[in-house]
């Protein structure tokens, strides 16, 4: 009775849907607890990130007068105007400059990074942490370390050269245009390049074993094996990471702007530096977001190019034979045709035991190598902070102490305590709200995402939702300038400025997109037969999620919340526009406080501040670092 | 052309765990040896080591007599067959199947006749320009003989190549690559946990179990003399029956379920014979199973037919006295 009604209703459904479902929607149709599922995400995003941009639209077709305040229409006249600046293609010319420096340096030394952290050796998941460090660093405290790095008069590279004995190949690192770019570029590939080396890493760890094993067995060797099995096997992952890399490069600012603003001269004005010039510096908001809008234009070509240029390659043939020809026994066998043969083996030049002594030692050797680039820098960071102030601005400088000391953290954790730097008594403020905004927006994200995640996973294609899924990646691929400018305008009529519900809303434009698309990456690991179970044992779509796949994912979920809480901790833009006073004011925005008004004996706080705001990423970065490279494969990339 | 390959008390150790204890094989050219045993016995390993995957710890690997010691796997001329084939996926079934002649750098013309010969052998001739994300179970894994034996291996190993098949398939497979081994006169070393496989296949079984040689002989030899009673058990199916020797305690009694049938009158004087009540008839086709209650212990028999028997009722079971195994009790060694 009752299998005769299902199969009734199945054949109902069958005769009555097929037609129009094939024509209208593909896949079967998405309960009604999909749709109130998905809509708080979708709703919060339309909000937060749709209206900015829609605003930022409007902006980019009128011309505001700063003095009249009045907006008058002007079509498309902004881009035409920024299109025949010359300015606008210096600024592109270094752009095409950083961008192609940061993609060839990120992806091959990421390439490297992977290969030799890939293997199996003793301290390999240590390895792994100190690897993550530079990308877990806030870009400002990269900043702030690279530019004393490089410093003339005091810099810790001069030091060491004046410490080598080679003083007089001293100079002012990035006093020289040409140079200054590079070096910028430089330091954004040494931040970068864990992220696509974590990638990669995945790649390669998703590789069969047996793969290579049968290469070799082929007759390939080392070499030939990489080009022809693993970089192949790997342009998945490159082509997504070139897609990421490209996107972070052209999108580079924090660093530009702790490091060299721009200059010196024009030398290190990219694109999005421009942009920002243009809409906050000379306030014209059209010009400013037009060009913001090219600058999203150009990211969304490169990944077009980049998808046909590494996307997938298809079978030759066209039409399948029907039958194939599996069936059919071959009765008679031919004789081989040729006879291989194989040439002559040769005795090995070094022996075997040699050659893999030499081997381990070449690899100690890449994974030394390894350290000190990743490490090296954060552990002069660390040096610089118990240097005492007096040693850091010596003359000739040095990069060797003369004495050891707590004071610059004593003055930035207890300023009470009488400092004189009116930066150093914001740093406990700027660590509470940094801390308090993190939180509360990793913990908004989370309350909504999940249930947005897993409808994303479930019913990929429903038109609806994949339109949300799209435009969501969407949001990744514009300039954060872009949504900077309509928040500020916004918070200023709302007197949403210098607060913290402010920054959360701000840093939730950022964390809805990427925790959503994490969550849909976690929730397609989850077999669909759990939800079946959940729902046969009894549970609603309510109690399914809470009580079932909810505990699931728990490891996706703490992914998420320490990654969320990174990209909050570590962001500077909307942090640095949409505060002026310190009762908001972030660590990375205090940070920046310090160069600005700089008074040579507050470098010691400064970088002891430095310190304290690297010291949850790094702390993330070793006891995480099997969740980062969990979330790594979810997919989850912030910038 | 196929090489003769000797393992020479060969010893592998993964740090302080030993995984092969000394095997002693010496395969003849154009033999076909399965390497039988359940999984973590070494069989798997044993393979690598020949392929020179892995580096053995002591002893000798020979082809034709020629030590492999000092050689890579690059350089051993050596084929394998993947369990999961191994296929490169970014390359079409030609490509795949050239690879290792492009490696030995042969002309292209060679390249193409011999492609053009392992294709049409393996009947993969219409599917060349497939990538491997595009063809069934069964056409992958004939693309991966096909790179196999397109070039003249020394040897063509295989591990385990058709568990990832259908049942239908994987019978249809094994008469197809033995065929294909004795046309070619291929040495083939064939991994598998698989006993069934091993009997229709090889020439010669060699049994493993936890990195120690129990033994190597034929198939039938291994069926009918095995030479203790681990192999006495993993050979046959259903299992054989081991029962307590009703008269002395440190021998044990291995009886094959398909020698074990109700007793009938032309049982000779010699037979042996038991009694019991009958748990369970289960009909299998071409007979039916019989799970009988010896003296507390199940035995399982068979029966060709079940007319005067059903559950619950006294049967008397009885066996050939020359298909009665007897094993030590303290060593496992037969009889």
């Amino acid at each position: 009775m009752i299998a005769d009604e299902t199969h009734k209703q199945e054949t109902h459904k069958q005769t009555d849907s097929r037609p129009r479902r094939r024509f209208w929607s593909r896949g079967p149709r998405p309960p009604l607890f999909a749709y109130l599922a998905v809509s708080p995400t979708l709703v919060f995003v339309a909000l937060i990130v749709g209206m900015p941009l829609v605003y930022s639209v409007w902006l980019a077709v009128h011309k505001a007068n700063p003095i009249t305040r009045k907006n008058t229409f002007v079509g498309l006249d902004n881009f035409r105007f920024v299109l025949s600046e010359t300015s606008f293609w210096n600024a592109f010319g270094r752009t095409a400059h950083f961008v192609g420096f940061s993609l060839v340096g990120t992806t091959i030394l990421g390439i490297a990074i992977a290969l030799v952290l890939h293997e199996p050796f003793r301290g390999r998941g240590f390895m792994r942490s100190v690897m993550l460090v530079p990308w877990a660093m806030a870009p400002v405290s990269i900043g702030v370390l690279w530019s004393f790095i490089y410093a003339g008069d005091i810099g810790t590279l001069n030091g060491l050269l004046h410490d080598l004995g080679l003083g007089f190949l001293a100079t002012a690192w990035l006093g020289d245009g040409n140079r200054a770019l590079n070096l910028v570029a430089l330091t954004h590939v040494w931040n970068q390049t864990p992220l696509t080396a974590l990638m990669v890493l995945a790649g390669l760890q998703s590789m069969p074993a047996s793969l290579h094993k049968a290469a070799m067995l082929d007759g390939a060797g080392p070499v030939t094996r990489f080009f022809r099995i693993t970089l192949p096997w790997l342009k998945p992952t490159l082509l997504f990471v070139s897609i990421i890399a490209t996107i972070n490069a052209l999108m580079a600012f924090d660093i530009i702007w702790i490091m060299t603003r721009g200059g010196p001269g024009e030398a290190t004005t990219v694109f999005a530096w421009l942009g920002y010039v243009y809409s906050f510096q000379f306030l014209r908001f059209g010009e400013g977001a037009a060009m913001l809008y090219l600058l999203t234009g150009l990211s969304f070509l490169m990944a077009v190019f980049y998808v046909l240029v590494l996307g997938p390659r298809r079978s030759r043939h066209q039409a399948i034979p029907a039958a194939t020809a599996l069936d059919d026994d071959v009765a008679v066998r031919s004789p081989r045709p040729y006879s291989i043969k194989v040439p002559p083996t040769r005795e090995p030049l070094v022996s075997p035991a040699l050659r893999a002594v030499l081997a381990r030692l070449g690899f100690r050797a890449l994974v030394l190598t390894i350290f000190l680039w990743s490490a090296l820098p954060v552990m002069l960071l660390i040096l610089m902070s118990i240097t005492p102030a007096s040693d850091l601005i010596r003359v000739p400088p040095s990069a060797i102490p003369s004495a050891l000391t707590f004071d610059n953290f004593r003055a930035v954790l207890f300023p009470e305590g009488g400092t004189t730097s009116v930066q150093a008594k914001r740093v406990p403020l700027s660590l509470l709200n940094s801390l308090i905004v993190g939180a509360v927006s990793v913990a908004i994200a989370l309350a909504v995402t999940p249930f947005a995640g897993y409808v994303f996973a479930r019913w990929p294609r429903a038109r609806l939702f994949q339109g949300g899924l799209w435009s969501m990646l969407f949001t990744r691929m514009t300039p954060a300038l872009t949504l900077v400018l309509p928040f500020f305008v916004i918070y200023r009529t709302l007197g949403l400025i210098d607060t913290h519900i402010g920054l959360v809303i701000a840093h939730l434009s950022i964390l809805l997109p990427l925790i959503a698309w994490m969550m849909k990456s976690t929730f397609e690991g989850v077999p669909k037969s759990l939800d079946s179970a959940a729902r046969i044992d009894g549970c609603s779509h309510m109690q399914m999620m809470l009580r079932v796949l909810l505990p699931v994912i728990r490891p996706g979920l703490m992914a998420a919340a320490i990654f969320g809480f990174l990209v909050s901790w570590n962001e500077f833009l909307f942090a640095v526009i949409l505060t002026s006073t310190p009762d908001a004011q972030t660590i990375p925005v205090v940070l920046s406080g310090f160069l600005a008004q700089a008074r040579f004996h507050e470098y010691g706080p400064m970088f002891a501040a430095s310190v304290l705001s690297v010291l949850p990423p790094v702390v993330v970065a070793f006891v995480f670092q099997r969740y980062l490279v969990e979330g790594a494969l979810s997919g989850a990339v912030k910038g | 052309m196929s090489a003769a390959v000797t393992i020479d008390n060969v010893v592998k150790d993964y740090g302080p765990v030993r995984v092969l204890h000394g095997l002693q094989l010496d395969i003849r050219e154009g033999e076909f040896v399965s390497l039988l045993g359940p999984s973590g016995c070494g069989k798997s390993t044993l393979l690598y080591c020949v392929a020179g995957l892995e580096q053995i710890s002591s002893g000798r690997i020979l082809f034709d007599g020629r030590d492999m010691a000092a050689l890579g796997s690059r350089e051993r001329n050596i084929a394998l067959v993947f369990q999961d084939y191994a296929l490169y996926p970014h390359m079409t079934v030609r490509e795949n199947i050239a690879f290792p002649l492009r490696r030995l750098k042969v002309d292209r013309k060679t390249i193409e006749g011999q492609v053009a010969w392992a294709a049409e052998t393996l009947g993969l001739a219409a599917l060349l320009e497939r990538m491997p994300s595009d063809l069934s179970g069964g056409q992958r894994q004939r693309v991966a003989v096909g790179r196999a034996i397109v070039r003249n291996p020394a040897a063509l190993l295989m591990d385990e190549p058709l568990s990832n098949l259908d049942a239908a398939l994987r019978v249809h497979m094994r008469t197809e690559i033995k065929r294909l081994a004795s046309d070619l006169g291929l040495t083939v070393l064939f991994v598998t946990h698989d006993q069934e496989e091993a009997m229709v296949m090889s020439d010669r079984i060699a049994v493993l179990s936890q990195g120690h040689l129990q033994q190597f002989a034929a198939p039938m030899d291994v069926y009918r003399n095995p030479a203790n009673r681990f192999v006495a058990e993993f050979i046959g199916s259903p299992k054989m029956n081991l029962l307590p020797s009703p008269d002395r305690a440190d021998i044990l009694l291995g009886l094959r379920p398909h020698d074990l049938t109700p007793a009938g009158p032309q049982d000779g004087e010699d037979a042996f014979s038991l009694a019991g009540t009958i748990a369970l008839i289960e009909p299998a086709g071409p007979q039916y199973f019989l799970d009988v209650l010896v003296g507390g212990q199940l035995v399982r028999a068979t029966a060709s037919e079940i007319d005067n028997l059903s559950n619950g009722s006294e049967v008397r079971l009885s066996a050939p006295a020359h298909r009665v195994y007897r094993f030590d009790v303290a060593t496992g060694d037969a009889l």
